[in-house]
C-alpha cells in the first residue's frame, strides 16, 4: 500500500509539470525545434548543435563505415544479444545527429558493431588462408566437425578409408609424399582430439589466398592508422588546456598567448577583494579560480533569468548596459575580443 | 617649510657656531646621482684640524626629514689623488646624539682610523643613499603621460664645521628638465646641474633647491620580500623568495589601452617597466619563476661562470600603482657558501633581494638550519632585527631552527654578505638515514613475525582440527588426481596403438601395447585403494567423497569400454574384416567411451577448484 501511495505521489508530480518531468534539453533532443523556441540559451551553447559532417569523421573514424558492416552481421544470425546492439546503435545515431555533444553515446556503440565487423572479416579471411594452406581434406574434417559427435567417428573413418587405399596405391612414392600423408594424419588427430566443440551450423566460404593475405595485411594496417588517429584526437582535441595558446617563434622557442591568465592576475592583484566582475557564464568559474573574484554567472548558473540579464546588458548600447551593470553591483566587466 | 627651516639654521648656526671650531672642511665635492629610483649622494670631504686637539671622529648631520628616507650610509677613506684607490678604508659609522645643535637633525659620527693631529687633514667619502625620497609629481598621470619626478635638497652642504669649499652636481637621467632653482653660479650641462663653487660658508647652512624632471626609469618597489635559504648538508642550499612588487611611481588614471602600448610602448606607457632583471649566483639551478596562479612562461635565463642571469617579466606591464606577487626559487651548490672556521660551520651568502635597482620596504631573511645544529650566531654588516623561529620540513623530529632577520627600507647597496655560524657534528648527518633505514627494518620483521606467529588460541579447539583434517583430505584428493590423470594417459597410449595398428597392420604390436596398458592400470588400481579408504574414514570429505567415488566408478567403466573395443578391434583385424565392418561393431562402445571421457574430464576439473 505505501508502495503504491509513492507510486501515486511520483506519477502526480511528473503529470503536474507543464512538460511532463522532461527538462529542457532532453525535450531538445526530441523536438530539435524547442530549444531556438522557448529556451534560446539552451540553443546558444555550441555544444547543443547538430554536429557536422566532418565531425563524425573526426570522432569516430574508420569506424564509420565499418558500423554499416557490423549492422548486417548482426542480422545473419540475429539474436537477443545482436537485435540489442543494432537498437543501441541506430538510436544513438540519431540522438548523436541532434546534438553533437551525444558523440559520446555513439562511440560505444560504434566500437562494438566495428569490432563485430572486423571480427566476422577476420574469420574469414584467416579461414581461407587455412584452407588454403592445409588442403581438401582438412576441408572434410573441418566441416565433419562441424556436425553432432556421433558422425565425427564415420568422418574419421570415411578419412581412414580413402586414406588406406590411397597409402596402399602409394607405397612406393617419394619420402615426401610419406610425410605430407603423416601430417595429414597428424592434423586428423588433432581435429579429432578438439573435435569436441561443434560450431553449429557454419559453411566455410572460401577466398583466393592472396587476396585473403593481402586483406588480412590491410586490415592490420586500417586498425593501426584508427590508433594513430584516436591517440591524435585524444591530444589536440580533448586534452588542450584552451586557456593558453602556444606558437613556434622565429628562432624555435615557444611563444605562448597568455592572456587569460595575465588578465585573471591583474584582477587578482589590482583590484578590491569584494568588486565583482561580469563576464559571459564561460569564464565564470576560471575568474573565480584565478583571479579569486566574485562573479555574476558561472558555468553553473541554472538560474537562465539571470544570464538573461548579463546577456541584456553586454548587447545593450552602453547607457542601458550601465543601468544594469549598475543594479547588479558589478565594478568591471570581462570582455574576450580581437 | 624650507625657508622657514632655513632661517632657523641660520639663527641656530649664529647661535652655535662658537662649537665644534676644532675641524673645518677645506673642500667638498657632492654629487648626487638621480638617474635611478634611489637618490645616492656621494660627498668627499677634506677636513682639515685647525684647532689644537687632536680629533677623532668626523660628524656628518642630516635633516630629519632627510634622515626619515635614509636607507644607507657609508664612509670610506679616500687615498687622495694620485695614489690608487688599494689603501681605502671602510670607516665605521654610528648614530650619536647631538648635543648642543639644533633640533630636527640626525647625527652620525665616523670613526678615523687614526686621530687627526694638528694641521693634519684626512679625506673621506661619505655615501647615503635615499629611498622613496623622490616624489612623483603630479601624483597621478595618464598612460601616455611622462613621469616627472621632484628632488628636494640644500645647496650648501649642511654640517656642523665650516665650510672653505664646496660644489655641487646634481646627476639626471634624461636631458629633459621641467624646472630647477636658480641661484648664483649654476650651470647646466647637458643632463647635470652644477651648483657652485661657493666659498666660506658657515657652519649649519642651508639653501634649499627643488628640481623637477623627468625620470622613465623603472620604479620597482617591493612591499615585502620573504627569502627562505635552506641549507640541507647533502649539497643544496634552495632559495625561496617571496615578492610583492608594486610600481611606486606616478599613479595611472584612465583607462589602459594595451592596443596603444604594445603597438608603441615607448609612446604610450613610458612610465610602466616590463622587466626585472636578477643576478644570481653563479651555478644555480633548477630556478622556477612561478605565482598563484601556476608557472610564469615570460622567463629568460642565461648564466656564466660569474652569474647567472634571470630577466623576468611580470603577467602584465607594470604601471603605476598597479601591484603584482610572484616567488622565484633556485638551488645553489653548497660548498659555494658553506666554510668551516674555528670547529663551527658558517654560510656566507648575500643578505638583498638580487633583483637589480629594487626598494624593499621589508625584506625578511630566513635562515633554515638542518636539525641538530646548536650555537647559532649572526653577523650582519648592518644593524637587522634578529629573531628566532622552528621549521618542520622532511622526516624532522624535533624541527630545524631556523634564524629571522628582518630589516626595513633596503636599497641594493645593502646586499652585501652576511654569516650564520652554527655548530654540527658530522655523525648527526647520519640520522636521517638511519631513521628511514631502521623504519623499513622493523616494518619488515614485523612482517616476517606476523606470517610466521601461530596466532591460534588453543591447538585441540575443534575448528582448528577440522583445519587440519581438511589440508589432509586436501593433500589426499590431490594424490588421486594424479592417479587419474596417470590412467588417461594410460588410455590414451592405447588408441594411439589402434591407430598405429590401422595405419600400419602390425597386430603383434598392438597386443604387446596392450598388455603393457593393462599392467599400468592394474598398477593403479592398486595404488587408489588405500586413498579411497582414507577418504571414507575422513569425516571431513563429506562431500567430497560421493564426487570421488562418481569419477572412480566412471573411469573404471571407461577402462571396461576401452578393453572391450580394443579386443574387437584386434579381432577384426587378425580377422581381416573390413574396415566397414569393425567401424559397425565398435560403434556403440566408441559412443559410450566419448561420453564417459567427457564426464570423467568435467569431474576432474571439478575437483581441481577444490
Amino acid at each position: 500500500a505505501v508502495c503504491c501511495a509513492v507510486i501515486a505521489i511520483l506519477i502526480a508530480v511528473v503529470a503536474s509539470s507543464p512538460t511532463k518531468g522532461w527538462s529542457g534539453r532532453s525535450l531538445s533532443l526530441l523536438d530539435p525545434t524547442y530549444a531556438s523556441k522557448y529556451i534560446p540559451i539552451i540553443a546558444s551553447v555550441s555544444e547543443h548543435q547538430p554536429p557536422t559532417w566532418p565531425s563524425y569523421f573526426m570522432d569516430i573514424n574508420v569506424l564509420a563505415f565499418l558500423v554499416p558492416a557490423g549492422i548486417i552481421a548482426c542480422f545473419l544470425p540475429l539474436s537477443d544479444a545482436s537485435s540489442f546492439v543494432v537498437l543501441y546503435i541506430v538510436t544513438s545515431v540519431y540522438f548523436s545527429g541532434v546534438m553533437v555533444r551525444l558523440m559520446l553515446v555513439l562511440a560505444p556503440a560504434a566500437c562494438i558493431m566495428s569490432g563485430i565487423a572486423l571480427s566476422e572479416a577476420f574469420d574469414t579471411l584467416t579461414g581461407s588462408i587455412k584452407f588454403q594452406l592445409l588442403g581438401y581434406s582438412s576441408v572434410n574434417s573441418q566441416a565433419a566437425a562441424g556436425d553432432a559427435s556421433p558422425d565425427s567417428t564415420s568422418a574419421q573413418s570415411n578419412a581412414l578409408k580413402p586414406d588406406k587405399s590411397e597409402e596402399t596405391a602409394k607405397e612406393r612414392t617419394s619420402k615426401k609424399s610419406k610425410k605430407k600423408e603423416k601430417e595429414r594424419e597428424k592434423e586428423k588427430e588433432q581435429v579429432d582430439q578438439s573435435s569436441v566443440q561443434p560450431r553449429a551450423g557454419r559453411r566455410l566460404q572460401v577466398l583466393p589466398l592472396e587476396a585473403s593475405i593481402i586483406g588480412v595485411f590491410l586490415l592490420i594496417l586500417l586498425g593501426a592508422f584508427y590508433v594513430v588517429h584516436c591517440v591524435w584526437a585524444a591530444a589536440e582535441a580533448y586534452s588542450a588546456p584552451s586557456i593558453v595558446l602556444t606558437s613556434q617563434t622565429q628562432d624555435g622557442g615557444l611563444h605562448v598567448f597568455d592572456d587569460f591568465r595575465e588578465a585573471y592576475a591583474w584582477l587578482r592583484h589590482n583590484t578590491e577583494v569584494d568588486d565583482k566582475v561580469a563576464s559571459w557564464w564561460d569564464y565564470g568559474y576560471q575568474t573565480t579560480a584565478m583571479a579569486n573574484r566574485t562573479v555574476i554567472v558561472d558555468n553553473n548558473t541554472w538560474n537562465n533569468t539571470h544570464i538573461a540579464t548579463v546577456g541584456t546588458a553586454m548587447s545593450s548600447p552602453e547607457k542601458a548596459a550601465w543601468e544594469i551593470f549598475n543594479s547588479l553591483d558589478v565594478k568591471y566587466v570581462l570582455v574576450v575580443f580581437g | 617649510m624650507g625657508l622657514r627651516f632655513d632661517l632657523l639654521l641660520f639663527t641656530a648656526a649664529l647661535l652655535f657656531s662658537p662649537a665644534l671650531s676644532d675641524l673645518v672642511l677645506s673642500k667638498v665635492d657632492r654629487r648626487v646621482d638621480l638617474t635611478t629610483q634611489v637618490v645616492r649622494i656621494t660627498s668627499t670631504l677634506k677636513a682639515e684640524n685647525t684647532g689644537g686637539n687632536s680629533v677623532s671622529e668626523v660628524l656628518v648631520v642630516f635633516p630629519d626629514r632627510q634622515a626619515k628616507t635614509l636607507a644607507y650610509l657609508s664612509a670610506v677613506s679616500n687615498a687622495g689623488k694620485g695614489k690608487a684607490k688599494v689603501s681605502s678604508v671602510t670607516l665605521p659609522v654610528k648614530e650619536v646624539e647631538l648635543k648642543g645643535m639644533p633640533p630636527s637633525l640626525v647625527g652620525y659620527s665616523v670613526s678615523l682610523p687614526e686621530p687627526l693631529g694638528k694641521g693634519e687633514s684626512f679625506t673621506l667619502d661619505v655615501l647615503a643613499v635615499y629611498a622613496h625620497s623622490l616624489k612623483p609629481f603630479p601624483e597621478k598621470i595618464t598612460q601616455a603621460d611622462i613621469q616627472l619626478l621632484v628632488f628636494e635638497d640644500s645647496a650648501y652642504y649642511l654640517s656642523p664645521y665650516e665650510v672653505k669649499a664646496q660644489s655641487l652636481t646634481v646627476k639626471l637621467p634624461q636631458a629633459r628638465i621641467e624646472s630647477y632653482t636658480k641661484l648664483e653660479n649654476t650651470k647646466i650641462h647637458g643632463s647635470d646641474i652644477k651648483y657652485g663653487p661657493y666659498e666660506n660658508l658657515p657652519p649649519f647652512s642651508y639653501s634649499p633647491i627643488v628640481v623637477h624632471f623627468e625620470s622613465n626609469r623603472p620604479f620597482a618597489v617591493a612591499r615585502q620580500v620573504v627569502r627562505e635559504i635552506e641549507i640541507s648538508h647533502w649539497g643544496n642550499v634552495q632559495v625561496t623568495e617571496h615578492y610583492n612588487i608594486v610600481n611606486g611611481g606616478s599613479e595611472i588614471v584612465g583607462e589602459f589601452s594595451r592596443l596603444d602600448f604594445q603597438a608603441r610602448p615607448h609612446i604610450r606607457g613610458p612610465s610602466a617597466f616590463k622587466n626585472l632583471v636578477a643576478k644570481l649566483p653563479p651555478r644555480a639551478h633548477s630556478v622556477y619563476y612561478r605565482d598563484e596562479i601556476g608557472n610564469i612562461s615570460t622567463s629568460h635565463l642565461w648564466g656564466d661562470s660569474k652569474k647567472t642571469e634571470l630577466e623576468i617579466e611580470p603577467r602584465y606591464p607594470m604601471f603605476g600603482g598597479w601591484r603584482t606577487a610572484f616567488t622565484i626559487g633556485y638551488g645553489l651548490p653548497l660548498r659555494d657558501f658553506l666554510f668551516e672556521s674555528e670547529g663551527k660551520r658558517f654560510i656566507n651568502i648575500s643578505f638583498g633581494s638580487p633583483i637589480n635597482e629594487i626598494v624593499v620596504d621589508t625584506l625578511i631573511v630566513k635562515v633554515v638550519l638542518p636539525e641538530g645544529s646548536r650555537d647559532i650566531s649572526v653577523s650582519a654588516p648592518f644593524p637587522v632585527k634578529e629573531s628566532r623561529e622552528t621549521k618542520f620540513s622532511h622526516l624532522d623530529l624535533v624541527g630545524r631552527p631556523v634564524v629571522v632577520l628582518e630589516k626595513s627600507n633596503v636599497v641594493p647597496e645593502h646586499n652585501q654578505y652576511f654569516q650564520v655560524y652554527y655548530t654540527f657534528s658530522s655523525i648527526s648527518m647520519l640520522m636521517e638515514p638511519l631513521m628511514l633505514i631502521s623504519g623499513f627494518f622493523f616494518l619488515f620483521i614485523t612482517c616476517i613475525v606476523y606470517m610466521h606467529a601461530d596466532m591460534s588460541i588453543s591447538k585441540s579447539s575443534p575448528s582448528y582440527l577440522a583445519k587440519l583434517q581438511w589440508e589432509e583430505v586436501q593433500a589426499v584428493i590431490q594424490q588421486i588426481d594424479n592417479i587419474i590423470s596417470r590412467c588417461l594417459a594410460v588410455h590414451d597410449k592405447l588408441e594411439a596403438s589402434l591407430r598405429d595398428l590401422s595405419r600400419t597392420g602390425d597386430v603383434q604390436a598392438c597386443k604387446a601395447a596392450r598388455k603393457l596398458g593393462d599392467s599400468a592400470l592394474k598398477e593403479l588400481t592398486k595404488e587408489l585403494k588405500p586413498l579411497l579408504s582414507f577418504l571414507q574414514s575422513s569425516s571431513q570429505a563429506g562431500h567430497v567423497v560421493s564426487k570421488v567415488d562418481e569419477l572412480v566408478t566412471k573411469e573404471r567403466e571407461l577402462q571396461e569400454k576401452l578393453m572391450v573395443k580394443l579386443s574387437t578391434v584386434v579381432d577384426c583385424y587378425e580377422k581381416k574384416l573390413s574396415g566397414r565392418e569393425i567401424e559397425n561393431r565398435i560403434n556403440a562402445q566408441q559412443q559410450k567411451i566419448t561420453a564417459l571421457r567427457q564426464e570423467v574430464d568435467d569431474l576432474l576439473e571439478f575437483i581441481d577448484e577444490l
